[in-house]
């Protein structure tokens, strides 16, 4: 079976088009960005407590904000019914959200649970571990930190592999190869935003890892480049890409359409702690998809009408 | 051209027997019943098997994460002798500018901090540590060093003997301990022992009639204070109601009421204020009207608590309290009491000490939790028995001897335990604590005061607990999503590329086997991202195969013979599928240098999988090709 025939598309004449329709993408989410003040962090990022416990029945997330109006902690009450409450995964499940407060005692997250399991005496489990399905709670010096690591995996690894594509393909390349695996990485923290989505730390892995599989495709694309510049003297630069992208793009759609495949398994079925992940990775798969062909290739066509002239 | 295939086929059976003998052991631990685990765990083989199977994260497993710090600047205070208020605000500066910048140095900025306020240092801490200021900095760092180190060992202690299976503590940097507990199901319990300082200490009570005193002194110092009226103000940010302890006329407590008769009249006698018992009590005595009476001990209720701890913390407070060498300290858990007109009331026992412990917990030599025996004071409650050295119990029948009838507190982590009033001297060292909620508490707090104190306080900065039925739920999910991806990208390679569909399938599952097997031999352990990662790991690990077979259709429609098509096909992939893959493995490492926990769990498997699958489509696919053109009757390639 051939799902792609021999095709001819003339890619580098659609990429204004291309151009447009990515600014236009980027620029909402950059506008959301503006909009919200950046992006939407998570604990891990921002500290606070993020509580998730389990009913033994489906739970109304407005009973739950109504009790957490009046939480006792030290004998003080405290209105919390502020905090980000929803339902994490089913509708049994809530997690409360809080940030880091001002005398907050160590056990602060614990006497969040034992509120909750004391408020609803009814729908609770009779073992109160058997309540708690997660608890994290990241004080404000780890917040900063893994921000500044999340920043520097980041940039350290575009810089690798900047290095790398520079050395074994042409500056150029690398150049195309980084602005389409920026332009991907920044339309999804752009969804993101606009879905009101936190990033967290796996969503940080799932960034790196849509590096990596953006730059995978590319890196195919732009290696069947490097092969027709030699045996393809006659025509055009740009139409020598067009040339190499067709020539690959069964490989494109196929790698894609698997690994699209898994991820949206990923997404259903996965569970409540993966599914952000597996939702930026699904982006990421597409948006990489797209920008190997019309980001990074069109770059190349241009920096390379910029060093000849 | 016969090619030589044998060597590969031997490579090949080579990595498989060993792919197998490495997964074996998961597979068969998976396999266990409940009762065959406990039959190996007592046989003592349960511990070898674990060793080699392929670990779950605590993300999976269930259980704790905590990252604990050792508090520096409480260790430098606590060090320091003569401390004055100069000190103290030196101290306290450090202590807010390390929290807003975490990468600095305490004892660089501290240096700065004692040069830039102009203090001699050497005032502050005893000629052992040096004269100059970079002496003494110097072994404050190596005390701090030391002390991370007693702490780390103290927390194994403890650990060990709380029993949980294969903890893990280890140092992070210079001034942090990660623990994780897998498996535990008691967070609280865990965080209670992690964290206790475990400090004990017996410190004599002061008389009621100084106990009154000072109050009377500190109802003077706060009245009218701008600092009282900041503490009940409704702070709106914080998303905290305010509720200013609620005093009515008709509560109101005359000084005897709280003391019995004979402090009132004591306070009457030493203090020149007139005792008022009138509606202006609440004003003229802010600090005294948020409490209780409680027979001859002061209770302090529940609702109050937090703005008597804060009235405690006042600068004026303290100063009288350290003129008068004296500290108030609470009991460790509220009791519950039915007022005069029928309410229950929370209320925590406040005591007014000595400000120095006769003795600390240094001395403890064993401690056993255990049931008060019958005929005992404390029949039928969990009590803690602590046996003291020589020295220990020299000073303790020293100390018992000298204050016969008077109290004296046991005290833990600056919360009272009991405050017994000594009968008799105490000789032996024998001594018994009362006052735990449970057996378990009681058994927790003998583990920690046989391991010993913490030289410093720690904080905990990040704790994560995931609970069993998330964790067991997450593994439920996972195992799904793989079979289920698994079975499309199966199931999608035949529909398209027909035989060689299936040797990429071929490819693919022994992909997977070899990085479960990489994965068991490593000791790597397997996260819910992991999980992640090997999913994407199907979707990509394709890609190689797919690459290649792309380019022998390529090569067979320019016409060449099904084995000059896979050669060619071959050769020209090689470099596409290296250059194409490193980039990934690049972000791999990066993420594995940069994360913990969960992400290195995904790094690892990523990395592992886009290597293993170069070398199957290199190599694996490649020998099964080359077997099918040793066979001169293939003409046309089904691909």
């Amino acid at each position: 079976m051939r799902l792609i025939k021999e095709t001819d598309i003339k890619f580098m004449s659609q990429s204004r088009f291309a151009f447009f329709l990515s600014g236009a993408v980027i620029l909402a989410g950059l506008i959301s960005l503006f909009l919200q003040g950046g992006p939407r962090l998570s604990i891990d990022f921002k500290g606070g407590t993020l509580v998730a416990v389990q009913f033994i029945e489906d739970m109304d997330v407005n009973d739950v904000r109504q009790s957490m109006g009046a939480v006792s902690i030290e004998g003080r009450a405290h209105d919390y019914s502020r905090a980000e409450i929803k339902h994490f995964g089913s509708a049994r499940d809530i997690s409360v959200r809080l940030p880091i407060l001002e005398d907050q005692p160590e056990n602060f997250p614990q006497l969040i649970v034992n509120h909750l399991y004391d408020s609803f005496p009814t729908v609770v489990p009779a073992d109160q571990n058997d309540f708690i399905l997660s608890i994290d709670k990241v004080g404000p010096k780890i917040g900063a930190e893994l921000s500044g690591k999340a920043v520097m995996a980041i940039v350290s690894a575009l810089l690798l592999i900047l290095i790398y594509i520079s050395i074994r393909f042409e500056f150029k390349f690398a150049v195309g190869a980084i602005a389409a695996l920026s332009h991907d990485v920044l339309i999804t923290i752009g969804i993101f935003s606009i879905m009101d989505y936190e990033i967290s730390l796996p969503i940080i892995a799932a960034f790196l890892t849509i590096v990596g599989y953006s730059l995978n495709d590319t890196i195919v694309i732009l290696d069947r480049v490097r092969e027709n510049v030699k045996s393809m003297k006659r025509i055009s630069y740009s139409d020598m890409v067009d040339h190499s992208i067709n020539d690959s793009l069964s490989r494109t759609i196929i790698t894609s359409i698997t690994t699209f495949l898994v991820v949206l398994i990923l997404y259903l079925f996965g569970g409540e702690v993966i599914h952000y992940f597996a939702f930026a990775m699904m982006i990421g798969v597409v948006v990489g998809t797209y920008s190997s062909m019309y980001v990074a290739c069109p770059i190349v066509v241009q920096l390379h009408k910029g060093i000849k002239s | 051209m016969k090619r030589k295939l044998t060597p590969r086929y031997i490579i090949i059976i080579l990595v498989l027997v060993w792919a197998v003998y490495a997964i074996w052991p998961t597979v068969k631990y998976q396999n266990l019943s409940e009762d065959e685990i406990e039959t190996m765990r007592d046989e003592g083989t349960l511990q070898d098997l674990e060793s080699k199977i392929i670990k779950q994260g605590l993300d999976l497993k269930g259980g704790i994460y905590i990252v604990l710090e050792v508090d520096i600047p409480t260790l430098v205070s606590n060090l320091a002798i003569n401390k004055d208020k100069r000190f103290e605000q030196a101290l306290a500066n450090v202590s807010t500018k390390i929290d807003v910048e975490s990468q600095l140095d305490f004892f660089q900025v501290f240096q700065e901090e004692i040069d830039a306020a102009g203090l001699r240092i050497h005032r502050y801490f005893d000629v052992d540590f040096g004269g100059s200021l970079e002496e003494i900095i110097a072994s404050l760092r190596d005390q701090a060093d030391d002390a991370i180190n007693r702490v780390l060992e103290i927390l194994q202690n403890r650990v060990d003997q709380f029993g949980v299976s294969e903890p893990t503590i280890q140092k992070q940097g210079n001034r942090r301990i990660i623990v994780e507990l897998a498996g535990i199901q008691d967070s609280e319990r865990a965080r209670d022992l992690l964290q206790s300082t475990a400090l004990l200490e017996f410190v004599l009570i002061k008389s009621p009639e100084l106990t009154n005193d000072m109050l009377l002194r500190i109802d003077k110092v706060i009245k009218g204070s701008e600092e009282l009226a900041d503490f009940t103000q409704t702070d709106e940010k914080e998303y905290i109601i305010d509720t200013p302890a609620p005093i009515s006329e008709d509560k109101t407590i005359s000084v005897s009421d709280l003391f019995g008769e004979q402090a009132a009249q004591a306070a009457a006698d030493t203090s020149d204020t007139a005792v008022v018992v009138d509606q202006n009590l609440v004003e003229n005595r802010p600090f005294s009207s948020l409490l209780r009476a409680l027979g001859n001990d002061i209770g302090v209720p529940e609702k109050n608590l937090y703005i008597i701890k804060k009235i405690l913390a006042m600068d004026d407070v303290q100063d009288k309290l350290n003129a008068a060498n004296g500290q108030f300290l609470m009991s460790d858990a509220p009791e519950s009491f039915t007022s005069i007109d029928g309410l229950q009331e929370k209320m925590y026992r406040m005591f007014y000490l000595e400000g120095e412990s006769e003795l600390t917990g240094g001395v403890v030599e064993k401690a056993s939790a255990t049931i008060g025996g019958t005929g005992s004071s404390a029949s039928g409650q969990s009590i803690v028995l602590l046996d003291m050295n020589s020295e220990g119990a020299r000073t303790w029948s020293r100390v018992t001897g000298g204050n016969i009838g008077r109290r004296v507190a046991i005290v833990l982590d600056k919360k009272v335990h009991m405050a017994p009033v000594i009968r008799s001297k105490i000789s032996d060292g024998g001594t018994m604590i009362e006052g735990f909620a449970n057996l378990d508490e009681a058994k927790d707090i003998a583990i920690v005061l046989r391991a010993g104190a913490l030289p410093a306080p720690v904080n905990i900065i990040e704790e994560r607990v995931v609970g069993p039925s998330l964790g067991a739920d997450s593994v439920a999910k996972g195992t799904q999503s793989v079979l289920i991806g698994l079975a499309l990208v199966l199931v999608f390679m035949i529909v398209y590329y027909r035989l060689f569909g299936i040797i990429a399938n071929f490819a693919l599952i022994w992909n997977i086997i070899l990085l479960l097997a990489v994965l068991a031999m490593l000791d790597a352990t397997l996260t819910l991202p992991g999980i992640a990662a090997i999913i994407l790991t199907v979707g990509m690990s394709i890609d190689a195969n797919v690459i290649i077979f792309e380019r022998i259709r390529e090569e067979q429609r320019k016409g060449k013979t099904p084995r000059a098509a896979i050669d060619a096909g071959y050769d020209r992939a090689l470099t596409t599928i290296i250059d194409a893959n490193v980039t990934t493995l690049v972000a791999a490492l990066v993420l594995y240098q940069f994360g913990t926990g969960p992400i290195r769990g995904f790094a690892t498997v990523l990395f592992w999988g886009i290597v293993i699958s170069m070398f199957t489509a290199i190599f694996v696919t490649r020998t099964i090709f080359n077997t099918m053109t040793e066979r001169k009757s293939l003409q046309k390639l089904s691909i």
